[in-house]
């Protein structure tokens, strides 16, 4: 990539950055070594790896897609995964690398089926029907900018540090996300809850 | 830190009830097996199999097709566009017709690196960002691709406006301007060039980085600034700021200290970012001014030690803007 003349890098956000990072300790160290280990062949470890990612694997597509297909497509994103985890030469950009085969493979599913279908979602442990479908069609009608991160934290249940370990963003943006998403949100849904 | 929504701490009954309706929705199934097989040498493979087929696709490229320009009788073939659908480099879409692409009038295509679109003063356009977000393009712009890929999507901006929504980790999306580069950290933003290519940028949502060399600005949410050919980016403001506050950002960021006493007596709330913004702009008995104003409406996190603060030092100044975005919904 050529280099622009004139501008330097950061200084600032690249110490946040290596603070994070060594902050994050133990969690950004495993993802590392499950990823190495997958590399390697570690059927093991690669499962791990989906226990941790399928969640905000999940959220990214059903963001976009019917239940029944989104279910499908994460198996598919992980059975990708598995087979090109050998081209991700820096196993600590998993997080980020995932999230974009994920966005990759809900984006094509749409170009090939349409946005959601009529075939209604089925939730593991339905609430009141109409009242969730309507918090689900509030939450697909959002930006994409929110969109995912609400899904993670209202749908998967993940808390926003888990969100940002496992998509790579920073704290105080998936916060931001948060807050702004759900304003959003509370605004679509007609603010009466 | 009680926030329920960020770190479910506390208590929020509107996000509990969301929680309940839409938790029946998630994901639980397990890992499908067996895996895939992985094959050697499949990388190899594709790269042989795109060369192939962008060959193939170059010979097949009929010529006076619709979308080429009339050739009159002895003028040579034009050159094929370089910016045809399947190709790589970012998706874009005219939405307002006047959109030209390496040089040829496109109503869509795909982006390629090193290639400049353009749009005429009417015209306007989309362009997918990879897979992290989108960019508008507004009239009379001219943005070039610089390069993509895993660690960085980087675009220049010669001039016009866009306004760009970003959800990706920080620092993986870039746009050089003339004057400073704006570096994204997880927003959504507008970013110009005006005809004496100066950059403005406003921010509508998280947070960019404004840089040049080792100048760095901080612009969060709800801020603007403005950067100028050789200086560099300026003191970010409130959007809402008023007159006198502007005039006197405008002042400091010239050099004229005596500005800053008008600054510090009309910054409020609204203000904090430019007051941490000056925090590295300033030395000694203005910073300790600078930081007794912002310590009156934001306190500094009890991690930050107030001499270090007033000494400059990076973490310290980074701790207190960690801060800062995070109060933002308190």
């Amino acid at each position: 990539m050529a280099v622009v003349p004139g501008v330097l890098r950061v200084s600032l956000v690249d110490l946040r950055s290596a603070r994070r990072a060594a902050d994050s300790g133990d969690a950004a160290v495993s993802i590392a070594e499950l990823v190495t280990r997958s590399q390697a062949g570690d059927q093991d470890a690669f499962t791990e790896l989906y226990a941790r990612f399928h969640k905000a694997v999940h959220a990214v597509i059903f963001s976009r897609v019917s239940g029944r297909d989104a279910d499908d497509l994460v198996q598919d994103v992980f059975a990708d995964a598995w087979a090109k985890l050998e081209s991700l030469r820096d196993p600590a950009a998993f997080p980020g690398w995932i999230m974009r085969l994920a966005r990759n493979r809900a984006v094509d599913q749409l170009r090939k089926a349409g946005p959601v279908r009529e075939v209604p979602d089925v939730a593991v442990n339905p609430p009141p029907r109409a009242e969730a479908r309507a918090a689900l069609e509030a939450l697909r009608s959002l930006p994409d900018t929110y969109r995912e991160t609400l899904t993670m934290r209202l749908v998967e249940g993940l808390s926003g540090p888990e969100i940002a370990e496992r998509t790579g963003m920073t704290p105080e943006s998936v916060r931001v996300n948060l807050h702004r998403g759900f304003k959003m949100l509370r605004e679509r849904l007609g603010g009466g809850r | 830190m009680n926030d329920y929504l960020y770190n479910k701490q506390g208590e929020d009954p509107e996000v509990a009830q969301l929680e309940e309706l839409l938790g029946g929705y998630e994901h639980t199934a397990e890992l499908r097996k067996p895996l895939p097989e992985r094959r050697r040498g499949r990388a190899a493979l594709y790269v042989v199999l795109a060369a192939a087929a962008a060959v193939a696709v170059a010979l097949a490229w009929p010529r006076g097709e619709s979308s080429q320009p009339v050739i009159a009788d002895g003028d040579p073939p034009p050159p094929a566009s370089r910016c045809v659908a399947g190709g790589d480099g970012f998706a874009f879409a005219s939405q307002n017709g006047g959109v030209t692409c390496d040089g040829a009038a496109a109503e869509s295509g795909v982006l390629p690196v090193d290639t400049w679109l353009e749009t005429g003063a009417d015209g306007s356009a989309n362009l997918e960002i990879a897979d992290i977000g989108s960019l508008t393009i507004f009239g009379d712009s001219r943005l070039r691709l610089v390069g993509t890929g895993q660690d960085e999507h980087r675009l220049e901006l010669a001039r016009g406006k866009v306004s760009a929504e970003v959800l990706a980790p920080p620092r993986l999306f870039v746009v050089d301007t003339p004057a400073a580069t704006a570096v994204d950290l997880g927003c959504a933003y507008d970013l110009s060039v005006d005809e004496h290519d100066v950059t403005h940028l406003r921010v509508t949502s998280g947070a960019v980085s404004l840089e040049r060399g080792e100048r760095l600005v901080w612009v969060p949410a709800g801020s603007e600034v403005s950067a100028r050919p050789g200086q560099g980016p300026g003191v970010p403001v409130s959007i809402d700021a008023d007159a006198e506050l502007r005039a006197a950002a405008t002042k400091l960021e010239g050099g004229d200290a005596s500005a800053l006493p008008t600054l510090l007596a009309r910054a409020d709330d609204d203000d904090v970012g430019t007051l941490w913004n000056l925090l590295s702009r300033t030395e000694d008995e203005q910073r300790g001014l600078v930081a007794a104003r912002l310590q009156e409406l934001r306190p500094r996190p009890s991690s930050v030690a107030e001499q270090a603060v007033l000494a400059g030092e990076p973490r310290a100044l980074e701790a207190w803007r960690d801060e800062l975005e995070s109060a933002l919904f308190e």
